[in-house]
């Protein structure tokens, strides 16, 4: 059983088709990550996955569940944090937290434990008596992220929850989600922040204008549409020596500085490097460094949407 | 725990935080007190039902009412500070119904409005106590009136807080509204002496039932024209309901 299978699924605003005809399959256990840029469809997506709107058409089926026929069954058993800011301004942090857990029918006492780990886990302890509408915004989005572990979830849904964090509080709710996810729990993930979705995903989507463009695990993708390599060298001759040594070759890029640098990025970095070195031996040429690069997942994702604009426009 | 009483007992906590609580007996407290006593040098005294009623006395019973429209409109606000803070979105997406947050918004409304109501009684008996002439119909006709004013006025509120996005325009519509009910109505004054077209105009004001019921109820004189417009406050009450129940489920996330 896939925990997330959409099939077909679209949502119209008047004229404007926000989502369009996408699929989805995601498998329990599998933390999938949902990459796009803003205004790209990902938080309506994830608005229809988590029943809040509903699709114009398309089918949808969360764990095992007919979305479009019983969202409330769907609800009680995934756990949401929102894109935007969800809290209760007057309420402390523990207070919010165990009231949290009282709204989702966690008894008293283990309410209370939660909270207490949570607060731990994500470094809330000393807030706990802070009123929420004190907080900072970082603050504010580590107890919405926390909150939301109050009660027990089959699939959780995460729409950008990095918004407003710090790197370290980062870095720390990704380790805290490959752990929940190392146990077991289903994790759908939109970010536009692609190193996360590279650290935390083992299967990602691409959507653009409402169409998904791309869909596997990020090394897959990167194999498949990472063509571009990026070769850097530094010489010790200055710029205008190595632009004129190399004169003519494509894909080459010199930038002055301490020596000139060399920057290619080319889908055949080989055929393009040996030219480059043939060229600078010939011209005296020697150089102090060399580094090669592979396609980031960021790489990819510019391309992919680079490559759907084009096709698009041509 | 049933999940309306959850979401209760949620609002609740929100809500009845200790600055609401004393605002909720400060503001009638000076009204009686100050402005009550102060005004018996111009008003020596009210006729209600033939009957001498000292105007603090006809003001504290007026502002039992006044009070339940003012803490009925404040809670009321749960729904704007929900969908202002996120929360409604984030209710929604968890294990609740559009049905069960309306509901559990109109019973944490109604419980509001009945602790206001029980407040001003306790805090203002001593100024009424000598006019009282509570019967064993009576009560329930105040407390009728109290939890149909409290649906009346938090169903008004909800419609307001579906249907304003901006915080400036939600404060112009709830304030204006506020003050235009609070003053248009018999809670301050009695409809008799005012000048006939205003008189008239309070009338149109739910208000005005709710404080007449009230009155009623606490001074005696139940008379056919208070169940007309226990009626009519029953009628309005049932119409905003529905209506606000229609518009909550319509919210767009």
């Amino acid at each position: 059983m896939k925990c997330i299978r959409a099939a077909a699924l679209s949502k119209e605003y008047g004229d404007t088709r926000a989502v369009d005809r996408i699929d989805l399959n995601v498998e329990p256990g599998q933390s999938f990550g949902f990459l796009g840029a803003n205004g790209a469809g990902k938080s309506t997506t994830i608005k229809m996955l988590t029943t809040l709107i509903r699709p114009t058409s398309g089918s949808l089926n969360i764990l095992g569940v007919d979305a479009l026929r019983d969202p409330l069954r769907v609800r009680r058993r995934i756990g949401v944090v929102l894109q935007q800011p969800s809290y209760e301004p007057t309420l402390s942090v523990e207070r919010s937290m165990t009231k949290y857990g009282m709204m989702w029918g966690v008894p008293g006492s283990e309410s209370r434990s939660r909270a207490e780990r949570l607060m731990r886990d994500f470094g809330l302890a000393d807030l706990r008596k802070k009123r929420n509408e004190d907080l900072s915004i970082g603050q504010r989005r580590r107890v919405q992220v926390a909150r939301e572990f109050m009660h027990d979830m089959d699939l959780l849904f995460l729409d950008e929850p990095t918004v407003g964090l710090d790197p370290a509080a980062r870095r720390e709710l990704l380790d805290y989600l490959k752990e929940k996810a190392a146990s077991g729990l289903t994790i759908f993930y939109t970010t536009h922040i692609l190193s996360e979705a590279d650290y935390l995903c083992d299967n990602i989507a691409i959507i653009q204008k409402g169409r998904i463009l791309a869909s596997d695990t990020p090394a897959a993708l990167k194999k498949r549409l990472g063509r571009q390599k990026t070769i850097t060298l530094r010489t010790n001759a200055d710029d205008h020596a190595v632009s004129a040594a190399l004169a003519g070759i494509p894909d080459c890029v010199v930038q002055t500085g301490m020596g000139a640098s060399i920057t290619i990025e080319t889908a055949k970095p080989e055929h393009i490097l040996m030219e480059v070195l043939g060229r600078l031996r010939k011209n005296g040429i020697k150089m102090r460094e060399i580094s090669a690069e592979a396609a980031t997942l960021e790489d990819i994702f510019l391309e992919t949407i680079r490559d759907a604009s084009g096709s698009e426009t041509g | 725990m049933h999940p309306v009483l959850r979401l209760v007992n949620r609002n609740l906590t929100v809500s009845l935080n200790p600055g609401f609580l004393i605002w909720q007996v400060l503001f009638p407290l000076i009204y009686i007190f100050v402005v009550g006593f102060a005004y018996t040098s111009l008003i020596p005294g009210v006729t209600y039902n033939g009957e001498h009623v000292t105007y603090p006395a006809f003001l504290a019973t007026g502002m039992i009412g006044f009070n339940i429209m003012n803490s009925t409109l404040v809670s009321g606000l749960i729904i704007w500070n929900d969908r202002r803070h996120g929360m409604f979105e984030q209710i929604m997406s968890g294990p609740y119904t559009r049905m069960q947050y309306v509901l559990a918004n109109i019973c944490t409304i109604g419980t509001v409005g009945m602790i206001s109501a029980a407040l001003i009684v306790g805090v203002g008996y001593p100024v009424f106590q000598e006019s009282v002439e509570f019967t064993l119909y009576t009560i329930p006709l105040i407390v009728f009136a109290s939890v149909t004013g409290s649906v009346l006025f938090g169903s008004l509120a909800a419609i307001i807080s579906t249907r304003l996005t901006s915080s400036e325009g939600f404060n112009v519509v709830i304030n204006t509204t506020f003050i235009f009910l609070a003053f248009a109505s018999t809670a301050f004054y009695p409809a008799e002496g005012a000048p006939e077209g205003l008189g008239a105009v309070f009338y149109f004001n739910p208000l005005t039932y709710i404080v007449d019921a009230i009155r009623a109820g606490i001074f005696g004189g139940i008379t056919q024209a208070v169940f007309v417009e226990m009626a009519a406050l029953s009628a309005i009450a049932a119409t905003l309901f529905v209506v606000a129940a229609k518009m909550m489920t319509k919210v767009d996330f």
